[in-house]
């Protein structure tokens, strides 16, 4: 049986997930377990010039804002990307306004191509 | 410690918070007329004994055993990638669905896919954009009722 950490984000805050991503340090931290997910604190902080604890408070406000799920495994407390939350800013912020630039384009063209026809 | 690194690697988690009952999203993940709208058009039913998944072009893309049936709480099975030729000979993974109700009418759900050991071309293959494509297309089809566009 799984046991999931106690920390559970708050729903649909996208003010934790910006607040979350706008560490260089966090951010270092989600593109180690981007390239290798499921790791342990001791593993987390040996690339960082940080204390243990330092490390432990920038994987709590990860956690908090969903980016981050833990679960243990035996005696090990092992960390997981959760990228949902990322693709659903994606969705809300960046493809509302690429969309549009995109749909802009396509509008001048058809005009374009009509007045030259 | 080997036998955790190779289930820390073989493991992805994904988390999303959802507005709606959790029976709402039981039957979004259990029948196929709701799959077909956010799970790459694939139509999937899972009943106590199997789940079952059909792409838009009628091929078989997923029969495999449910372990778990739960609703509307758990479900877990098995998970073979038979929609790509390169990826349906790997051995069989593990999919788990867990609903969890939150304050405000959410619930929280976790899918853990694991027991990828065999599947590593799969294991590729779902991580990245095809879980959270999935996921955020389930919010947005049982949140707003649109499928998500593109």
């Amino acid at each position: 049986m799984t046991i999931w950490s106690h920390i559970v984000p708050r729903v649909d805050d996208d003010d934790r997930v910006f607040k979350a991503l706008a560490d260089p340090t966090r951010r270092h931290l989600l593109d180690r377990l981007f390239r290798r997910d499921g790791r342990t604190l001791t593993d987390l902080e040996s690339e960082l010039d940080m204390t243990r604890f330092g490390v432990m408070k920038h994987l709590r406000v990860l956690e908090e804002a969903g980016l981050v799920v833990t679960r243990r495994s035996g005696r090990e407390k092992l960390h997981f990307l959760n990228p949902v939350p990322i693709r659903l800013i994606h969705d809300r912020w960046i493809d509302k306004y690429t969309e549009r630039r995109a749909s802009a384009l396509a509008d001048l063209k058809t005009t374009l191509e009509e007045e030259s026809s | 410690m080997t036998t955790t690194t190779q289930a820390a690697q073989t493991t992805q988690v994904y988390q999303v918070f959802i507005k709606a009952s959790p029976e709402a999203i039981w039957e979004a993940i259990t029948t196929p007329e709701f799959t077909r709208r956010y799970f790459y058009e694939a139509r999937i039913e899972a009943t106590p004994e199997r789940y079952r998944s059909v792409g838009p072009d009628g091929s078989d893309w997923g029969d495999d055993p449910t372990f778990e049936y739960d609703p509307p709480r758990r479900l877990v099975h098995g998970w073979r990638s038979l929609y790509d030729p390169e990826l349906a000979d790997e051995a069989m993974s593990r999919v788990t669905w867990e609903i969890e109700p939150q304050e405000g009418g959410y619930c929280l759900l976790t899918v853990t896919h694991d027991q990828l050991e065999g599947a590593p071309k799969t294991a590729e293959s779902v991580s990245g954009r095809g879980w959270m494509m999935v996921l955020s297309g389930l919010k947005t089809l049982l949140e707003t009722g649109e499928p998500l566009a593109g």
